[in-house]
């Protein structure tokens, strides 16, 4: 007898769901890349009379700054403010003069901000004509990252959210597993708990088939139903990124290598919900057990980036092992972690078939 | 003494039918026997031993034994929680034994559970079907998991059924879902069909039901069924085994039973009458009720066939004592009957 029927079987009846579900996960994986620009010229946009003042860089440290401004008719003077804050409440003053240029040594290397003002007279108060920056823009998420207690969703490293990578890897991959998780974990407790629940297994099993293959086969189906959604994750990304000319920076291998790298990790979420629904032969019981551990084991990984002392914690974690970024950032594909969250699922899924065979079937 | 010449026409075909029914009954307890001895030695196909199951400190069977043999129809009876589906489901090993052993076509049910699986249908009692398929889809697929590829049985059973093939599953009737387990059950043409609690048809369908179980066993087919239709089992099976509280009460010939439980004789006079006239040895349960009599037959027949003679007949039934009747007397005590576990 082929393998597979069942598969097909369950593919067969499940597509409407299927389908919904992955046009979900193709809207969201193709429009987060689509939203990058807005988001990106909204934070460089900020400043006020930005497009009225030009900050020329030099290249290296130790280099010369020029800043130009549009001149004000009514100006009788310039003054210019720097501060380290865009609000510029401590700022000390730079320039005082009749000239619409400036140039200074960059000796310093946090971010500055230069406002430009004109001075009408002495009776009235100076006219704010720009304010240009050091930096493009500044990431309003930059600060809250480096906090630890975010470290489940950069694992530690230095993200930028101005850049495609980080922030497709914030905007997306941080919080996909919700969606694809969870996903995996209602399927693989309903397909089997479903059948205890609707009296479908007597038939099921009286059928020549063993009880091992019952489970492989259905384990089989959250494969590739996990592949499907892997894949229409792929191409939603690769679209996106592809609609905002942003492959050079995010190539559709780096999208390829790290969702693929998701597969074991839904694989372990799809055995636990086989190993769930197979002991407690109940849906919502099932249900309950597996979403659980999947935010248990993303409250692990949280934690451990917390402190030095809690690091074992990410060790337990599922989520230790796709690490995505690892492929984002440092183009890295750890298949070691594939190969274990691999195996880690290969050995739920047999204590799943040892479980299942020794249960009766209720009636 | 009336001489044999004295004797009206009336007299002479009573007696004659007497005669009739005692050689019938005596020609059919000898040809049950003979078919007793001939199961005896044929091949078994179940052999349950000393089957027990708990449910924790529940007692689904206890110490059942039990054979079925190759190419009869085995009922199964009992009330519900006495303990038949659960004895069906060790035998398919859909739930461990506590102890005991069964094997089918001499194999362990538990350990050769697909082997077996392989040469059995099997009808459960409640069952769900994969919902919003075409029932043919559906059959199709369990006849695949079967690793059977011909759908000329499944066909013709639905069409005997009157089973619309491409009705989606999720539309059909109560009856129409059991038609598809019988169909399922059979379709793959399998050496044992074991079926449990098969009723609930129309009674036009559950005729033709019963039709096809009598082919299959023509074939050569040995079939386990459970009920508590007793009608069901009378028309059907050739053995019966009754189970209470997980027990096994009795095992015998379904005609040597109703034998040895007599028949039932109901009959209004349209004249006065005494019980005692109809006090012959062989005859028990003798009463009254509503200006009938009833009674009831194990010997003398014609005795009593000659002294309902001496009055004008109104109306009279003679019958097998039922099986239902057969039923309550072994669950005359009423000890909580039903109070089994989980069935």
């Amino acid at each position: 007898m082929m393998f597979g029927r069942m598969v097909y079987m369950e593919l067969r009846t499940g597509w409407k769901g299927l389908l919904i579900f992955g046009l979900l996960i193709l809207i969201v994986s193709a429009g987060i890349p689509l939203i990058f620009p807005t988001y990106r010229e909204s934070l460089i946009e900020e400043l006020e009379g930005a497009n009225k003042v030009n900050l020329k860089l030099p290249d290296e440290q130790g280099g010369m700054i020029t800043l130009s401004w549009e001149p004000l008719e009514a100006a009788t003077s310039y003054m210019v403010l720097e501060d380290n804050r865009s609000s510029m409440v401590m700022a000390k003053l730079k320039y005082m003069g009749n000239e619409t240029s400036i140039t200074f040594e960059k000796d310093f290397e946090e971010r500055r901000y230069y406002a430009v003002m004109g001075v009408l007279d002495e009776t009235s108060d100076p006219v704010l004509i720009g304010i240009a920056t050091t930096e493009k823009g500044e990431d309003p998420f930059q600060e809250l990252l480096k906090n630890p207690a975010y470290a489940g969703l950069t694992g530690g490293r230095n993200i930028s959210m101005l850049e495609v990578t980080g922030f497709v890897a914030l905007e997306y991959y941080s919080w996909s597993w919700m969606l694809t998780g969870l996903f995996i974990a209602y399927l693989s407790v309903s397909v089997i708990a479903s059948d205890f629940e609707n009296k479908r297994m007597d038939i099921m099993l009286s059928a020549s088939i063993s009880r091992r293959r019952y489970l492989l086969e259905k384990f089989t189906t959250m494969s590739v139903i996990a592949l499907f959604i892997i894949f229409v994750e792929i191409a939603g990304l690769t679209w996106g990124l592809a609609s905002i000319d942003a492959l050079s920076e995010f190539s559709a291998n780096a999208a390829l290598l790290s969702l693929i790298g998701s597969l074991p990790f839904l694989m372990v979420i799809a055995a636990v919900g086989v190993l769930t629904a197979v002991f407690s032969q109940k849906a919502r019981t099932g249900m309950g057990v597996t979403f659980a551990f999947v935010f248990a084991e993303f409250f692990l990984y949280t934690f451990g980036g917390l402190s030095k002392s809690l690091e074992w914690m990410k060790t337990i974690s599922i989520f230790k092992y796709w690490d995505y970024l690892s492929v984002i950032i440092d183009d890295l594909f750890k298949a070691a972690d594939f190969a274990l969250l691999t195996l880690l699922a290969i050995i739920l899924v047999i204590i799943s078939i040892q479980v299942f065979e020794k249960k009766d079937i209720p009636t | 003494m009336k001489r044999l010449a004295d004797t009206s026409c009336d007299d002479a075909i009573y007696i004659y039918l007497c005669l009739i029914i005692v050689i019938c009954n005596n020609v059919q307890i000898v040809a049950s026997v003979m078919e007793m001895d001939a199961i005896v030695d044929r091949e078994k196909v179940i052999e349950i031993k000393n089957l027990t199951k708990m449910y924790g400190s529940h007692i689904g069977v206890k110490d059942l034994s039990l054979t079925v043999h190759k190419g009869e129809i085995m009922g199964f009876l009992g009330p519900n929680g006495a303990g038949k589906t659960t004895t069906i489901r060790s035998c398919l090993a859909l739930i461990a034994k506590t102890a005991g052993d069964i094997t089918i076509f001499g194999l362990d049910s538990h350990k050769d559970a697909v082997a077996i699986r392989k040469q059995t249908g099997y009808l459960p009692g409640d069952f769900g079907l994969i919902p919003s398929v075409k029932v043919r889809s559906y059959l199709k697929y369990l006849l695949s998991l079967n690793g059977c590829d011909s759908t000329k049985k499944m066909v013709s059973l639905a069409e005997r059924l009157q089973l619309d093939l491409d009705r989606k599953t999720n539309e059909l009737s109560k009856g129409n879902k059991l038609k598809v387990g019988i169909v399922q059950a059979l379709m793959a043409d399998e050496d044992l069909i074991i079926l449990d609690e098969p009723s609930g048809l129309d009674p036009l369908m559950q005729q033709e039901f019963y039709r096809i179980m009598r082919e299959e066993k023509k074939h050569g087919k040995t079939v386990f069924m459970s009920s508590h239709n007793l009608a069901e089992v009378e028309s059907v099976c050739d053995r019966v085994a009754i189970i209470r509280k997980g027990q096994l009460v009795v095992v015998e010939n379904i005609q040597v039973l109703q034998e040895k439980t007599g028949k039932v004789l109901e009959v209004e006079f349209r004249d006065p009458f005494s019980i005692d006239e109809f006090r012959f040895e062989g005859v028990s349960r003798i009463h009254q009720e509503n200006g009938r009599l009833i009674l009831t037959i194990h010997e003398n027949l014609d005795s009593v066939i000659k002294a309902v003679s001496n009055h004008r007949i109104l109306n009279m039934n003679l019958q097998t004592y039922s099986l239902e009747q057969l039923f309550l007397k072994y669950y005359a005590e009423d000890e909580g009957a039903g109070e089994g576990v989980d069935e």
